[in-house]
């Protein structure tokens, strides 16, 4: 019999959520419309910096990632940083994950921190779709490269002859798939076709989100969360006055070719924004080091992809399938969950997940349990609001998702006054098929 | 006894269509031969340029990976059977050969560095609703077994040969779509000069009017290879691919598409969303 050496256990301490900052999100070509991803980032960083006293402080580690990024912003994050009034010695590293990068910065760092790398951190994220790069089409770029490499007079007239006037047009980024060329609203709109699922019912989602962040707002849950900048002290696209009746009149944006009434209007999906987020991560002796009460640990994380080149799936459903798994790895049901953030990519986005946890059939035949998966208590869901109401600066919305509903976990355990552990689950869905979960336990 | 022309080297398909459009003109006055010439036509010793095989991938969406994608073979391969088609004897006119049908069975998978031999032929004279349909089979080896075999279908409308027809063309219902090709007016020129399948019914608007079409058109085997390249890395080594091309696709275009997993594999189709009319519809099934 083959000798074993037994495997070290691995030391792990739990990473906690201290607090965080963002800017409030604007709508592209709004009052952030000159504003670059490292502007933005850096300011929300020095708002961090402001509200936890961090001048002068060397971080562990600042990750963050913007989706839409220009090539000569290849270190953003540590560009970020060495503006910021941080100190220069922080390190930071760069995280693309289409609209689950805030997510996976908030990951990856607190699971340094859980295995003693770390003992502080700052996550987050940024973009802008009004100072989104522009690129030159493929051809010129190849006949440019080619020029610059061209040695002789020949090679260089021969480098240059292949310009043709159309290769001179810039192709802007758009949020086309590349393997499908179908935007991401059109892909919503053929999985809110599958799933039956009516404009009122996304019309009630965007109104509940708009409404909560509203109130939100009016009670000044996000005064420590939220600095003001360029003049802007609310999200942009917060529409406190909407009502079902006015939502129900905008027309319908995606679904219009399929055979099906087309139900996703702007109102029900996440307008192009501007923004950024921070969050501010550490262990709880760096917490006590610095007066700084913990929040919420981050306990697990479970990312997800489907196939949707292939039609097994619609595009932003790989959330439904990593819950499930997320949950059965910590022995958790959706009624052991206190609070539930769906990122609101569309309206239609939460309401074809809920649709496929509460399906018999897609409980047995896609997620392989005995039926449904379960159903979401709609009062624990986006409690304060989520991007219909906030916006969607893709890259920023995970850092926005995780401080809000870290405070709100701790201001519910400190309320409750109980042992009880208090749980969120957080769930972000993007472009690609993939999705990233996570679950938060309030400190 | 089948004789074997053995060509020097893939000839190019410019001088091919130029010496067709003659035989074709002939053919008009004196009407050709009615069986096909009992030959093989031969290339030994075809290597693949990495320059052109990433010009290929690039455009029509494969990983620039070494192994040479079955489309990729058929743009080597072709100007063999194309050879065979313009001989004095071959019995339909080459301009005006309507591309109905293509089905590729890929063995094992070849690589940019492979020797190959290509052998061409002509097979199955039939009739057709429309005229008259053939197919070129085109094998290809490397090591001295063939790796890739292909039959492409070819319609001579109203070349009407004895013989009687039964085939009721299929009703098409557009399935939900998985994605869109969105195709520039230059996709024609861009395919022409990868295949080097220069057909003035791809190249231009002008051109494709001097023929017929309103517009310049699509390569069959572009949208067919498209359709490849969508299935992806899951066709796997040893698969059949096979397309029907029912309507031109004109240029510029959109083609929705749908590329699902079957019981045994792929299925996929392409058509235009404001008809519902389908441009091609195929299949990409694993060899097991």
């Amino acid at each position: 019999m083959a000798q074993t050496t037994p495997t070290p256990t691995l030391q792990v301490r739990p990473a906690y959520v201290l607090g965080g900052n963002r800017i409030p999100f604007a709508r592209a070509g709004g009052p952030y419309v000159r504003a670059s991803n490292q502007d933005m980032l850096t300011a929300a960083i020095d708002g961090l910096v402001a509200r936890y006293g961090l001048q002068g402080e060397r971080i562990g580690e600042v990750a963050a990632g913007a989706v839409l990024k220009h090539s000569k912003d290849f270190n953003l994050t540590r560009e970020a940083v060495l503006g910021s009034a941080l100190s220069a010695e922080t390190p930071a590293y760069d995280v693309q994950q289409a609209c689950a990068t805030g997510l996976e910065t908030v990951v990856s760092l607190s699971n340094k921190i859980r295995l003693g790398q770390l003992e502080s951190a700052i996550a987050g994220g940024v973009d802008s779709t009004s100072d989104a790069p522009i690129a030159v089409s493929n051809r010129l770029r190849r006949a440019l490269l080619d020029l610059s490499r061209a040695k002789t007079v020949g090679q260089k007239l021969a480098a240059v002859s292949k310009i043709r006037p159309k290769d001179l047009a810039p192709s802007a980024p758009n949020t086309g798939e590349p393997r499908t060329h179908l935007s991401m609203g059109e892909h919503q709109a053929l999985t809110t076709a599958q799933w039956e699922i009516s404009q009122a019912a996304q019309d009630e989602v965007a109104l509940a989100s708009h409404q909560r962040l509203a109130a939100a707002y009016d009670s000044g849950f996000f005064d420590d969360l939220v600095t003001p900048f360029r003049s802007l002290t609310r999200d942009a696209n917060l529409r406190a006055d909407s009502s079902l009746e006015k939502l129900a009149k905008l027309k319908p944006a995606f679904g219009l070719g399929l055979d099906t009434p087309a139900t996703m209007t702007a109102g029900n999906s996440t307008p192009l924004s501007d923004g950024a987020s921070t969050v501010l991560l550490g262990s709880a002796e760096w917490a006590a080091e610095h007066d700084l009460v913990p929040l919420a640990s981050v306990v697990d994380a479970e990312a997800g992809a489907v196939d949707f080149v292939h039609s097994d799936d619609g595009l932003l459903m790989a959330p439904a399938f990593a819950v499930p798994r997320l949950l059965a790895r910590n022995g958790l049901t959706l009624d052991d969950l206190d609070y539930v953030e769906i990122h609101e990519a569309f309206a239609a986005t939460v309401l074809t997940t809920l649709a496929a946890w509460e399906s018999e059939e897609f409980g047995r035949t896609r997620l392989g349990l005995d039926g449904a998966f379960g159903t979401v208590d709609r009062a624990k869901l986006n409690v304060h609001g989520s991007s219909l109401a906030a916006g969607h600066p893709f890259a920023a919305t995970g850092g926005r998702i995780i401080a809000t509903i870290s405070k709100e976990l701790h201001r519910r355990k400190a309320e409750s006054g109980s042992d009880r552990p208090v749980r969120a689950l957080v769930s972000v869905c993007a472009a690609g098929g993939l999705g990233l979960t996570a679950i938060l336990e309030a400190a | 006894m089948t004789a074997t022309v053995v060509l020097p080297e893939v000839p190019s398909l410019g001088g091919l269509y130029a010496r067709g459009a003659g035989l074709s003109l002939a053919r008009r006055v004196r009407p050709g031969p009615t069986t096909l010439p009992d030959v093989d036509y031969v290339v030994r010793g075809v290597r693949a340029s990495a320059e052109h095989l990433t010009g290929y991938q690039h455009l029509l969406g494969e990983s620039a990976s070494d192994a040479l994608p079955a489309g990729f073979v058929h743009v080597l391969a072709f100007p063999v059977a194309t050879a065979l088609m313009v001989r004095p004897d071959f019995p339909l006119p080459l301009v005006g050969l309507v591309h109905l049908a293509n089905r590729v069975t890929q063995l094992r998978p070849l690589a940019l560095d492979d020797v190959l031999d290509v052998r061409a032929t002509s097979a199955d004279l039939r009739p057709h609703r429309s005229g008259t349909q053939v197919d070129l089979v085109t094998e290809v080896s490397a090591d001295g077994a063939v790796a890739w075999r292909g039959v492409s279908t070819y319609l001579a409308r109203g070349v009407h040969l004895a013989g009687s027809v039964d085939e009721p063309s299929a009703s098409f219902v557009p399935p939900t779509p998985t994605g869109r090709w969105k195709l520039d007016g230059d996709v024609g020129r861009r395919y022409a000069a990868v295949s080097g399948d220069r057909n003035p019914i791809h190249l231009s608007a002008l051109s494709a009017k001097a023929l017929g079409f309103p517009r310049a058109i699509a390569h069959g085997m572009y949208t067919a290879s498209r359709a490849l390249a969508d299935v992806g890395a899951q066709r796997g080594d040893a698969f059949e691919w096979s397309a029907e091309f029912v309507k031109p696709v004109l240029l510029p275009g959109t083609v929705t598409v749908r590329v699902a997993r079957a019981a045994d594999g792929f299925t996929f189709a392409g058509w235009d969303a404001r008809s519902g009319k389908p441009h091609l519809t195929g299949s990409v099934t694993p060899l097991r």
